[in-house]
């Protein structure tokens, strides 16, 4: 063991974890500019360029996602056919083809967007450089899992170039069983992004467990990373089962084989549970890591220690687990025993609580601080409010007597989209915003920043509050035409929708820009102390000049702020 | 609580939910508002929270917190405790009312609720009669108002007219049983001034109950996606004042005019029993064959059932109803379900399709190359 080795481990016993105070190099060629080459980029193993590659990938495969979903809006907007009629001829074509968009635009924006946005792409760059390590400890499974995500993305390109898909994303028999559209590309597809989802979460596991630097105690790591791990678990465990599904539903589909259509002696009740089985554990993959976002997010820009540390750590790990033990309350009405309704009703409860906990800790993290409100803290300050209204309603929904009449129904759809959209991809955007500048190199407009922010805020609860209404009211999901009495909330819904899309359009145009001519990013922008504000931005090849020691991520009393390079400097510790 | 139970306790549509006019409405929306109330408490909490640190805490670049205090049991444990306590309750009422809808009295009126691609079809035990829900028909009247032929009051007219023969029919104050019935993929029925909804699956039967409150005509709905006409799997209750007058109606409506010609009650039929959701009778493309000009063509048959061809004919047309898959026609999925007519329904049937134009052994199925 070297010297600074053994006295990082001194420091650990004292339970003072030691600063790296020696002043950031930011000399040398950075990662983005080491090599130049195309086959360098294709054949990196490099976190970084892995991670950024997923970032377009996924933000391209998001615009994809979000023009159908515009399209599905457009489209609600009057109860008559209005879009549908340039696209098709009969009543039945036109139908067929919103049955296309809306499956097409939940596929998309859940297996290629949600589930690799937050763990794959920001995961990928920040979860080494917080552990201050060189790389995962995989890099290339790393590379092997980013190409088997292109693989399945291309799948679903097929699939719209060959007909569409009409299942709905979840794929539902005995209807997936007999669709005339393309399922089978679509279920491969599905098929190998888990693989994608299964050796990332591999990765991040074994990267947690053997790489964490000299003084990084389990309770001293930053809390983006407990939120990784809990998710790490839950991708490993619960992706095969839905891949054994999926190649159920293959064989059931090729070979005629009776598993899930009655047709054949199948049960389609067994489908729904063996889906849910996967998806709803798949729900929190895409909903913890983006906890853990907004958790680095309120204590960097409000300059205070996160709140009850141990707490938040503790119920993602909590929600991990509960997460395998709800599956069937996606399931309410389908028919499945009185009892294990009740039985699911009331551990679905069970993962409130944690939920809960968070939502007060964040809150009573801001309480006292210094709160910087730029772009990346207004997003994470939407994520609790937008977060608070998913959770809230989903009580609505695991109350067994309420879910059988809201269930199916647009309340539902309101619902997974506040805690899918309205707080996943919320945080994923903030946390985009918050490493920009390491990613980068570049400082994006704070002023642009800000009003895209409010857009995206304002728009997303004027697309979903009025879903909430016309579903509680009896609007069933999935209608390409609607009773008259329900027209003014899609209006309402479809107005919202754009204001969201015009602020994500300019989230894009002053991304973009800051490439182009943003101001250079200094090492630490926004004041944090976890090990990626401790390297040059965008940081070199591999990640730190010095192997660097742990710092408490939380602690920010000795960082000074320079207005003149913007820049936070450590102050030196005697 | 007796106050805010009978302020709840009304049958009048709320900002949230529909009218209530069945046993279980009043429960559950007691249930919704609970949790109605106690998500606002919290929004509002959280929200001011937000909202004053905001305003209160925002600092310029490079001010340092006033404390770092982080952490305090009494804080934590409130705030475990709270949500648990309140979870228990939700969880609870939640349990009472749903052991309510899942426990249906051992009397009352049973129906059999059979959905289908896209149609439903309510058959009553009492006399056997089977009774479709009519979205088609319902569905053109809905066109028909958009497109200003009709005017409101016409619309409620042309409406009642055909639930004369149409909709699930039930008396008031009755335990009314409904077993579910699939006959292809997944469907659900949902009636939402009833607060019911399950879930209508192939292969198994699924059970729901309910007492209805207040007469009139409430809206049902298909909520399981299942397809093409999804959103067009409409239908309506009629809740009938006395179990006399529900009767009556059962009497009439369960039986044809058998003076009318054949075809006529042949396109009946075709209305009645569902047909018209798969088989045009204009030529226009469907789930199924056509039925214009289809009597007297020649037929071609895909390997799923039994292959080969033949001229439709009388038996022809008879067999693919009662065992719709022993012979597919090229280029048709083998979709066809069941559906159980009387031996009239299929002779008027079969007039009506022969009526539909006939063809002498020459025209080929349209989709026979593909």
């Amino acid at each position: 063991m070297s010297q600074p080795e053994m006295d990082a481990q001194a420091g650990e016993g004292t339970g003072v974890a030691s600063q790296t105070d020696a002043p950031v190099s930011t000399e040398g060629p950075s990662y983005l500019t080491v090599t130049k080459t195309f086959s360098s980029w294709a054949f990196t193993l490099d976190h970084k360029r892995i991670g950024v590659m997923y970032l377009i990938g996924v933000l391209f495969m998001f615009l994809l996602g979000g023009m159908f979903a515009l399209l599905v809006r457009t489209e609600l907007f009057s109860p008559l056919a209005i879009l549908t009629p340039f696209f098709a001829d009969t009543a039945e074509a036109q139908a067929d083809l919103y049955n296309r968009w809306f499956t097409t635009h939940g596929a998309i924006m859940v297996f290629l967007v949600i589930i690799p946005g937050v763990p794959a792409a920001l995961g990928n760059f920040v979860l080494p450089l917080l552990l201050g390590a060189k790389d995962v400890a995989f890099p290339r499974l790393n590379l092997g899992s980013f190409y088997l995500w292109v693989i399945g993305a291309l799948f679903f390109v097929y699939v719209l170039f060959s007909g569409g898909l009409d299942t709905g994303w979840t794929f539902y028999t005995p209807y997936s069983a007999e669709s005339g559209t393309a399922v089978i590309p679509a279920l491969v597809g599905v098929f190998i992004l888990g693989f994608s989802s299964i050796f990332t979460g591999l990765n991040f596991i074994v990267t947690i467990h053997k790489m964490r630097p000299p003084g990084m105690t389990w309770f001293k790591m930053p809390l983006f990373l407990w939120a990784t791990y809990s998710t790490a678990v839950m991708q490993v465990l619960a992706t095969p089962v839905l891949g054994i599904t999926l190649l159920l539903l293959l064989l059931e589909r090729t070979l005629g084989i009776g598993i899930f259509d009655p047709r054949n002696g199948g049960d389609p009740v067994l489908f729904q549970h063996f889906f849910w089985f996967y998806s709803h554990p798949a729900v929190y993959i895409m909903i913890v890591p983006p906890m853990g976002i907004v958790s680095e997010l309120i204590a960097v820009h409000s300059h205070k220690r996160i709140f009850g540390y141990t707490y938040i750590a503790f119920s993602s790990v909590s929600i991990a687990i509960f997460s395998f033990l709800v599956w069937g309350h996606h399931m309410f009405t389908s028919g499945q025993s009185t009892t294990m309704n009740i039985i699911f009703s009331g551990i679905t409860f069970s993962v409130g609580i944690p939920s809960a906990i968070k939502v007060f800790n964040w809150i009573a993290t801001m309480y006292k601080g210094a709160l910087s409100l730029n772009t990346s803290m207004l997003y994470g300050i939407s994520f609790i409010f937008l977060f608070t209204i998913g959770g809230l309603t989903g009580l609505f929904c695991a109350v067994l007597s309420i879910d059988t009449h809201i269930h199916d129904t647009y309340f539902i759809v309101a619902h997974f989209h506040y805690v899918m959209m309205g707080s996943g991809l919320i945080a994923f955007v903030g946390g985009l915003h918050h490493w920009w500048p390491k990613m980068t190199g570049k400082m994006f407009s704070e002023f642009w920043g800000r009003i895209a922010c409010t857009l995206v805020f304002v728009g997303f609860n004027l697309t979903f509050i009025p879903q909430f209404v016309m579903g509680s009211l009896g609007m069933p999901r999935r209608y390409y035409t609607y009773a008259d009495k329900f027209e003014g909330y899609h209006q309402l819904s479809t107005i919202g929708s754009y204001v969201m899309a015009a602020g994500f359009f300019l989230t894009a145009f002053y991304l973009i820009q800051s490439l182009v001519s943003g101001k250079k990013a200094p090492v630490n922008p926004w004041g944090g102390n976890s090990l990626e504000w401790h390297t040059a931005s965008p940081p070199p090849l591999e990640n730190f000049h010095n192997v660097p020691d742990a710092t408490d991520p939380y602690d920010y009393e000795n960082l000074e702020y320079d207005a003149a390079t913007g820049n936070y400097e450590t102050k030196k510790v005697s | 609580m007796n106050l805010l139970v009978t302020i709840l306790a009304q049958t009048e549509p709320t900002y949230w939910l529909p009218e209530a006019v069945s046993n279980f409405a009043g429960p559950v929306d007691r249930d919704f508002y609970f949790v109605y109330w106690v998500s606002i408490f919290f929004l509002v909490l959280i929200s001011a929270l937000l909202v004053i640190f905001m305003w209160k805490f925002r600092t310029p670049p490079g001010a340092h917190a006033q404390s770092q205090r982080d952490h305090h049991l009494l804080l934590e444990i409130t705030w475990t405790g709270i949500p648990i306590i309140l979870s228990f309750m939700m969880f609870w009422y939640g349990y009472r009312g749903y052991v309510d809808m899942m426990t249906p009295p051992n009397d009352g009126i049973s129906i059999v609720a059979e959905a289908q691609k896209w149609a439903w079809n309510f058959s009553y035990a009492s006399n056997g009669a089977t009774i479709p829900g009519m979205s088609e028909d319902l569905n053109l009247i809905r066109d028909q108002v958009r497109s200003g032929e009709l005017s409101a009051e016409q619309a409620v007219a042309a409406e009642g007219k055909i639930l004369e023969k149409a909709g699930l029919h039930v008396p008031m104050g009755i335990p009314i049983n409904i077993t579910l019935m699939a006959a292809d993929v997944l469907h659900a029925l949902y009636i939402p001034a009833f607060r019911v909804k399950k879930d209508c699956v192939p292969g198994r039967t699924g059970k729901i109950w309910f007492i209805a409150d207040e007469p009139g005509i409430y809206d049902l709905y298909c909520a399981e996606y299942c397809g093409q006409g999804h959103s067009w799997m409409h239908s309506k209750v009629v809740v009938h004042e006395t179990v006399e007058e529900y009767e009556k109606w059962l009497e009439v409506a369960g039986s044809y005019d058998e003076s009318l010609p054949f075809e006529e009650n042949g396109e009946i039929v075709w209305k009645r029993r569902g047909c018209i959701s798969c088989h045009s009778v204009d030529g226009s493309e469907k789930v199924g064959p056509s039925w214009k000009g289809l009597f007297g063509s020649n037929r071609s048959f895909t390997a799923t059932g039994t292959p080969g061809e033949l001229v439709a004919n009388e038996a022809y047309i008879e067999e693919s109803i009662r065992f719709p898959m022993n012979k597919i026609t090229e280029g048709y999925p083998p979709q066809m379900p069941v559906v159980k007519l009387t031996e009239k329904e299929i002779l008027w049937v079969t007039e009506y399709i022969k009526s539909l134009g006939q063809n002498s052994g020459g025209a080929e199925n349209p989709r026979k190359e593909n």
